[in-house]
């Protein structure tokens, strides 16, 4: 059976057709073979004319490259190139005899679900009473056992009931993607470098004398699978959020920003909060082989509906997977997104006051996200998708405290942070930054004060 | 077609391209001559799995396996156990729940504490913990389904025709411009070889590739980083070695074969890719050399070249502070199951295997009974301890070099000191230093019967000396001296040049004359074979 007699069975027109529906259907579409290129394809039969001149090569070949070979290549050459380029078109989908379709598991493991199910009230060594407590000897501790925000400690939903806890800090030690990896570790470094929920130097208020935080432990991952992750992951968030704490979720690798959000739709509703993510890359990918990761975290959040497009704002796009496509895609779901090149040509301030405008017009529930890749190198260089060209630390903790202060906040997470790749430890330092400037947020809402307001005593010294 | 109504489950467009193209995918994977595939051998072994198959071998783990028998309760605690169903009463005597309560001390001990309702709540809860824990059909997915509907899905792993760059010759690529230095970096700057043909056509006897592998390996950076770093930092790759007093890129015909292509979200996916590009090396007679990532990497290096050299035909020895034998998790591949997946399935036999190094907490007892009544050769470092380092290194030749043996050497860095390589997914202290490394490689190479080498886990980034990645380099550049020494017929026990080895100005250990005379004797036989 040769290349031919296997196409006139598949039809051509479904290869095409296949072809135009991949990501590079806009390219495909736009483009037609130049008018003294045409007598070139006299070397090809039909469905090879078809297989170039529907620009369904371009997939794999760019277009000058093409037109190149077309103007230069012998009839025999030209066949060849057309004929291995239709071969391997033929073999990029998914082939149930020939490609594993799923991952088998181990299913005479008697640890296959181990780690998905909290201990059961019975099996809790530790009587204890209801409610979150210190993990301190003094009164005024100055180190100790390392916490999120030097917060007391939280384990079970009623500790966070009879705490009236406001903020539950978790971590979600994940650690698959696509980045550099070490986000496992992002929980752990962030407890040890606490720098935060002191006294915010610019509206004086005291996060610990407004709200109730804690420390809520982590979320068991399957570090091998994403995909097994997701579930645990979002009732873990559902079940923190239905106590009326606001979960902050500390990463781990992006692909966790699915079920963190997920978890909080769970517990409130889909599309009733709208979505702030900072974030270098657009986690838009509509293609991928796998059924969820860090790459299409915001497409499968869009495209099940769990976040609306006209409530999602996107700032500092300029990761490498933000091609046309993309972008006309989240355009198309009428995200409201703010590449680098945006804030390079109108500048931050102004952008910013965009940002702020759109979060304005959402609703009042937002839900507030940020992959550390946003911010530039030279704050955070632990990035584990680390671009250049990014935001500095103050216009990011400048955006994050006005729109937590701003809005009803139903969630926070911070993902991606790989301490081990910095060992300045200032992205830890920066990391905590971010979480403190949406900590600070809440905690000036709750104190009844505007989102920037500044402390009369901080902004003059007062004397003649 | 707008990109929104892509469905995860079968889109309706999808259904037709799986029934039409599909079919034309898998006719031309059969039929087509005009595409070089990865490789032209069958891909119908028992373990690659397609579509949505269970995994084809017994996955219980028999170092689990419950011989012990149900405890007796004693008459005084009765009344407590009043309350239990005669299924709850057996299975708080049986041995799964032994593994919350303890010994029956503690199980009379807790029971006398609580209420027969406690106890009643206790057991069941108990139960629900391992019925939880079990996979259960129905509740349970059985495996990670993946996005089969992605027009993409291998795109991953295709290959690029060779007609899409300018016609060549097949054989190594050279890709500088001054005899081949000055270009990109390779592999100790050998040249670049792509697919089998050009292994063939180069007559070569080793091929790097790079295995960019990470999802399993603890802290840890990019696997690119590895490989890449490699590269950059590979010139002893390429240069003499003063122990021998030879250089092995003269004697021996190395090419960079590349990165071979992984999943990083999926191990499992990566293996028979992996597999297949080694037994493509492995099956033009080059020893592949695998460097870089996750120790997954030793289950489809091993497996490929059993592939090649026949099922349980292949000796390996395994170079880590772990054992890397777990099993009994959910998944069946990760960094720490390759040696017990490669046993499970036929690859390798466990008598085959030789462990060196380990000192990490596990494993435990039942997994030392394992080993040694699988007839498994381990030397932990207590065996170092005990015996020294030099008793250790001869036995463990001697058992890598016995007669018949084709082995293959998976050499985890973090077998070595942290001091010599921090740059580790796992790293254990109290391990080899690179005086002891670097001898013991060589002479394996040298004196045994070497078909595959890997040298896995290193994440560069964790180390701004570069010191890991430089140690590494001096470890896969041992091996590559002792493979050259092997060509020349140089597989005397422990040889070492007498020319480097010894002055011979003075006859200070008394062995003057005997290093004169052998570096005479090697000057005769150069001399001889020149003529």
């Amino acid at each position: 059976m040769n290349l031919a007699d296997i196409l006139s069975r598949c039809g051509m027109a479904t290869l095409i057709l296949a072809l135009l529906l991949s990501p590079f259907e806009k390219a495909a579409a736009q483009w037609s073979i130049p008018e003294e290129l045409r007598a070139s394809l006299s070397a090809l039969n039909d469905e090879q004319v078809e297989f170039v001149s529907s620009g369904a090569a371009l997939e794999f070949i760019p277009e000058w490259q093409l037109e190149h070979e077309l103007a230069t290549r012998d009839a025999d050459s030209l066949r060849t190139l057309v004929d291995d380029l239709m071969s391997v078109a033929a073999e990029m989908g998914y082939d149930p005899n020939r490609d594993m379709g799923a991952t088998p598991l181990n299913l005479a493991s008697k640890r296959f679900n181990k780690g998905k199910l909290p201990t059961p009230e019975p099996l809790r060594e530790l009587k204890r009473d209801a409610g979150p407590f210190s993990v301190h000897r003094y009164l005024f501790p100055t180190s100790g056992v390392p916490t999120f925000a030097g917060a007391k400690v939280a384990i079970w939903p009623e500790d966070l009931v009879a705490g009236k806890v406001d903020v539950a800090i978790i971590g979600i030690p994940s650690n698959a993607g696509s980045g550099r990896r070490d986000a496992r570790n992002g929980p752990n470094a962030m407890r040890a470098i606490n720098t935060i929920a002191a006294t915010d130097q610019q509206s004086l208020v005291e996060p610990h004398e407004m709200l109730s935080v804690v420390d809520y432990g982590d979320f068991n991952v399957d570090g091998m699978s994403t995909e097994l992750t997701v579930d645990h992951v979002t009732d873990m968030v559902a079940e923190t959020a239905e106590t009326g704490a606001i979960p902050m979720l500390v990463g781990g690798d992006t692909s966790m920003l699915y079920p963190g959000v997920k978890g909080i739709a769970k517990a409130r509703g889909s599309g009733t909060f709208g979505l702030l993510q900072l974030n270098a890359h657009p986690d838009s990918e509509r293609f991928d082989d796998h059924t969820v990761s860090d790459r299409s975290a915001m497409f499968l959040l869009l495209n099940e509906g769990i976040v609306n497009g006209n409530e999602t704002v996107q700032v500092g796009l300029r990761g490498s997977a933000l091609d046309v496509d993309t972008l006309q895609w989240l355009r198309s779901k009428e995200v409201r997104y703010h590449t680098m090149a945006e804030i390079q040509q109108r500048g931050f301030d102004e952008v910013l006051q965009k940002v702020i405008r759109e979060v304005d017009k959402g609703p009042d529930a937002f839900f507030v996200s940020i992959d550390v890749s946003v911010i530039d190198p030279g704050d955070m260089v632990a990035a584990g998708r680390i671009v250049p060209n990014g935001l500095s630390i103050d216009e990011v903790t400048r955006a994050i405290r006005h729109v937590c202060a701003a809005k009803d906040i139903v969630g926070f997470e911070i993902t991606d942070l790989a301490p081990m790749l910095d060992l300045s430890h200032l992205s830890v330092i920066n990391a905590n930054a971010v979480l403190n400037a949406c900590l600070v947020g809440i905690a000036v809402r709750k104190a009844g004060l505007e989102p920037d307001y500044v402390h009369p005593l901080v902004l003059d010294h007062g004397q003649r | 077609m707008a990109s929104d109504n892509v469905r995860w489950v079968q889109p309706i467009w999808n259904i037709e391209m799986k029934n039409v193209c599909v079919a034309a995918a898998a006719a031309l994977f059969v039929s087509s001559t005009t595409v070089v595939l990865a490789s032209d051998e069958p891909v119908d072994t028992p373990e690659h799995v397609v579509g949505e198959q269970a995994y084809p071998f017994d996955s219980n783990d028999p170092r689990e396996e419950d011989d012990k028998p149900p405890i007796e309760l004693p008459d005084s605690v009765a009344p407590k156990l009043a309350l239990l169903t005669p299924q709850e009463l057996e299975f708080l005597k049986s041995s799964d729940a032994r593994d919350f309560t303890g010994p029956i001390e503690d199980t009379i001990e807790t029971l006398n504490e609580r209420t027969p309702e406690e106890v009643q709540a206790w057991v069941q809860a108990m139960q629900q913990v391992v019925n939880h824990n079990h996979y259960e059909e129905g509740r349970d997915t059985p495996n990670i389904q993946l996005n089969t509907s992605s027009p993409r899905f291998y795109a991953w792993r295709l290959q690029r025709p060779r007609s899409m760059d300018p016609a060549r010759e097949a054989g190594p690529v050279p890709l500088g411009r001054y005899d081949g230095d000055g270009g990109p970096p390779t592999f100790g700057g050998h040249p670049l070889a792509l697919s089998k043909e050009d292994l063939i056509a180069g007559e070569i006897d080793v091929a790097i590739l790079g295995a960019p592998l990470n999802m399993g390996s603890g802290w840890r950076d990019s696997g690119q980083r590895a490989t890449a770093e490699l590269r950059l930092i590979s010139w002893p790759l390429g240069s003499a070695d003063q122990y021998a007093l030879l250089n092995a890129s003269k004697i021996l015909n190395i090419v960079d074969y590349g990165d071979v292509a992984v999943d990083n979200d999926n191990t499992e996916r990566s293996m028979s890719h992996i597999r297949e590009i080694v037994r493509e090396i492995a099956s033009t007679g080059a020893i592949p050399m695998i460097v870089g990532g996750d120790h997954s990497l030793e289950y489809p290096n091993v497996a490929g070249l059993a592939d090649v050299y026949g099922k349980e035909k292949v000796s390996v020895i395994h170079f880590d502070s772990h054992y890397d034998a777990w099993w009994g998790g959910n998944h069946l591949i990760g960094h720490g199951y390759p040696v017990y997946r490669l046993i499970n399935e036929g690859h390798v036999r466990a008598e085959d295997y030789i462990q060196v190094g380990l000192r990490s907490r596990g494993p435990d007892k039942s997994g030392f009974k394992w080993m040694r009544e699988k007839g498994m050769r381990y030397h932990n470092m207590g065996e170092v301890e005990v015996r020294g380092w030099d008793a250790v290194l001869d036995r463990v030749v001697a058992e890598a070099s016995e007669e018949g043996r084709k082995l293959h050497i998976s050499f985890d860095i973090d077998v070595l000191d942290p001091a010599f390589a921090v740059a580790t997914g796992t790293p254990v202290p109290g391990g080899l230093t690179m005086r002891e490394a670097i001898p013991i490689v060589r002479r394996l190479c040298a004196e045994s019967n070497v078909v595959g080498f890997d040298l896995v886990e290193l994440h560069p980034a964790l180390d701004p000396t570069y010191k890991t990645t430089l140690n590494s380099t001096h470890i896969i550049k041992a091996c590559l001296t002792g493979l050259a020494m092997n060509k020349e017929g140089i597989d005397a026990k422990h040889y070492l040049s007498p020319l480097s080895s010894e002055h011979a100005i003075d006859d200070y250990y008394g062995e003057q004359q005997k290093y004169l005379d052998a570096t005479k004797a090697e000057e005769e036989k150069e001399e001889e074979s020149e003529e």
